[in-house]
């Protein structure tokens, strides 16, 4: 009987071990480059306190930065993204950062509040920290060096104003907002009803969570509630704008014609949609920002004053034929 | 309780057996949901062909759909919690099986029905595969359910990331897409499919010794054993089947889209299987379950959720508003406030037979 016992809680042992091991190597697949080992004194150590697999715009952006951040730039990236969006693992990779004593700090924060402690800590550390894409709230510029982004409220102003121009005699519309908190859902929704006009009907405004699928159902859902009567839906991101296509479409109606879709973002299936007429209107949120944050690193860690808020220039496609013409050069 | 009071007739004793039933709360919370949209729109039941379509489309059917993953999941879960144990990975398998199919159906690049089939054969095959080592790990490792779905749960999401490289993945195939927007005889595919589907499951364990010896497991796994059930075997099967039957609705809600999200598909499933397991009265502590139940749960959150959308509830608020409903109706279940209701329904019943409330 004994043998049997240890043996079984050996197998138990190695199991478990086995698990752990691939659990380790699924979570370091995509940080491998990060890992340049710790002899390479001259380069400047930068942890990435990133989101993670989220949608094509994320990917694009993390993978600009990771690729800017490079070791012949001089870099040693330690990519941290976070276990599936979650806030306690992007400050728990926080705080582990400032205790390795790295020489800067790049945050994407998952979420806008919470991050007073941890960037005193920082601060106290004297480890500069640059804000990428999402910014904090309250927005306490003290407590970072800078943020850099591209402007969300004038981006959905933009969108705002093309749909101002396309019914002029007013319409009924929805929004499909991203998960309520975020910096960027309250900044997409402020920039869009401060520009919208008044003639614009706003039926309601639900959270798909960025997701396809969700969009889907919920738009589905709003298009019955309202007896197919919104001509125009403000998805504030390309996952949400395409899955609300599709409900347009099962639901025996054309978009384009019927609804108009606006989208914020800018990928490549977005932009292919454009181009085939699912999507009407697309306001790009340009991800590659890298080398301003190489910029903004190296002259924070040189001591010079950097700017608390840099915005990253966008563009708007509103036609197929925009669409067709920038689809050659996407990179994301 | 169960002797019959001066012969009622039968619609009475469907009625009253039906009170008897743990989820009657449930079945009343899915009218209330139904006749809160009622008060909306009165129109709201109506079901309608689709002039472009040609496909029934309503309110109803669109309820349907959306409690077909969330039924396959429940009833795997079922099955699962009546051994006293429990699956955390059903939302990273279905992650996993999403991510597996649409990869293979990108790569083959051909949208035949071959490729499908394929595909739904390979997104089912890894499911087996992740339930298989899950019922290893429980039955014959002894290590505790929760802790190695905990793990599975985790690893499985890390599995469809790397699957797909953390990308989010779209293909074309008209077959693959049918399975969860096509329609049969007018009702929706999947809806059908896992009518079938647990049909096929609850005559397997409902007429054969199966599903009391998942019960006796439950109940009192010594004194099963000593009665000559052998646990690991039944142990590894609930396991596959949870997983295999997460594996479906992971096809349901990618093919739905036609896009696997790694970080999205089958987020939180995990908890809308155990709240439908729950609403639909089967115990977290094991033994008797109910797949009829499970299934008015899946229903339920389905129309909850629909609702949410349909009455406009603020975003900000449907957690709370989600969160308030359900509490309601596990606090209508709970024993003390069942045995309540009892005694004052039996004399209801006595009295005034002929307004027992629908």
């Amino acid at each position: 009987m004994a043998p049997t016992s240890r043996f079984r809680a050996f197998t138990g042992l190695a199991l478990a071990g086995t698990l752990a091991l691939s659990l380790v190597a699924c979570s370091s697949g995509s940080d491998e480059p990060a890992a340049s080992g710790d002899d390479s004194g001259e380069l400047t150590t930068v942890g990435f306190v990133a989101v993670g697999p989220e949608g094509g715009w994320r990917t694009a952006n993390e993978q600009n930065i990771q690729d800017a951040f490079s070791t012949e730039n001089g870099f040693d990236l330690k990519y941290a993204p976070s276990s599936n969006g979650d806030q306690n693992s992007q400050i728990t990779a926080f705080t582990s950062f400032i205790d390795e004593g790295v020489d800067a700090i790049l945050l994407s924060a998952t979420e806008a509040t919470g991050w007073e402690d941890v960037l005193e800590r920082a601060q106290e550390a004297e480890i500069p920290v640059v804000l990428l894409d999402r910014g904090i709230e309250p927005n306490d510029e003290s407590l970072y060096t800078s943020r850099i982004a591209p402007d969300n409220v004038g981006i959905s102003a933009s969108a705002a104003e093309w749909a101002n121009e396309q019914f002029p005699d007013g319409a009924n519309y929805v929004v499909l907002e991203g998960p309520p908190g975020l910096s960027v859902v309250n900044d997409r929704n402020k920039g869009w009803d401060e520009a919208v006009a008044d003639n614009l009907t706003k039926l309601e405004s639900q959270s798909a969570n960025w997701s396809t699928e969700e969009a889907k159902s919920v738009f589905e859902t709003m298009l019955k509630a309202n007896g197919n009567d919104i001509q125009l839906v403000f998805a504030q991101n390309d996952e949400m704008g395409l899955g609300a296509a599709l409900a347009v479409e099962e639901a025996g109606l054309t978009p384009g014609t019927d609804v108009k879709i606006i989208t914020i973002d800018g990928t490549q299936a977005a932009l292919e949609a454009l181009a085939a007429g699912r999507l009407s209107f697309v306001a790009e949120y340009n991800p590659l920002f890298g080398e301003d944050a190489i910029e903004v690193v190296n002259a924070a860690l040189a001591g010079e004053d950097v700017e608390s808020s840099i915005v990253v220039p966008s563009t708007t496609f509103d036609s197929p034929e925009a669409a067709t013409a920038a689809l050659p050069d996407r990179q994301y | 309780m169960s002797t019959p009071v001066a012969r009622p007739s039968a619609a009475i004793r469907v009625i009253t057996g039906l009170f008897h039933q743990p989820y009657v709360w449930a079945i009343v919370a899915l009218l209330l949901l139904l006749v809160v949209n009622l008060t909306k729109n009165p129109a709201y039941l109506g079901v309608s062909v689709n002039a472009a379509t040609g496909n029934l489309s309503g309110n109803v059917i669109d309820i349907l759909r959306a409690s077909a993953p969330i039924m396959m999941i429940a009833v795997g879960m079922t099955l699962v919690i009546a051994t006293r144990g429990i699956d955390l990975s059903v939302g990273s398998v279905m992650a996993v099986a999403g991510a597996v199919s649409m990869e293979f159906m990108r790569n083959t690049g051909t949208g035949s029905f071959g490729t499908a089939v394929v595909a739904v054969l390979l997104a089912l095959g890894i499911s087996a595969l992740l339930g298989t080592l899950n019922g290893i790990l429980v039955s014959i490792v002894g290590l505790q359910p929760f802790i190695t779905t905990l793990v599975m749960m985790l690893a499985g999401r890390g599995l469809a990331k790397v699957i797909t490289s953390g990308q989010n993945t779209s293909a074309t195939n008209e077959t693959f897409r049918w399975i969860a927007n096509g329609t049969f005889l007018g009702f929706p595919v999947v809806f059908v499919i896992a009518v079938l589907i647990v049909a096929v499951l609850a005559a397997l364990v409902r007429r054969t010794a199966l599903g009391l010896m998942i019960e006796s497991i439950g109940i009192n796994p010594k004194a099963a054993r000593m009665a000559g059930i052998r646990p690991v075997g039944i142990l590894i099967s609930v396991y596959i089947v949870s997983a295999v039957l997460a594996g479906v609705a992971g096809i349901f809600s990618t093919a739905s889209v036609m896009t696997v999200e790694v970080a999205k598909t089958g987020m939180t499933a995990e908890m809308d299987a155990i709240l439908a397991v729950v609403i639909g009265g089967t115990s977290l502590a094991g033994g008797k379950f109910s797949l009829t139940g499970s299934i008015i749960g899946a229903l339920l959150i389905a129309t909850l959720d629909k609702t949410i959308v349909y009455m406009s509830i603020p975003s900000s608020a449907t957690p709370a508003f989600k969160a308030v409903v359900i509490v309601i109706i596990c606090l209508l279940q709970s024993p003390r406030v069942r045995s309540m209701f009892n005694r004052r329904r039996t004399r209801v019943i006595i009295t005034d037979k002929e307004t027992v409330p629908v």
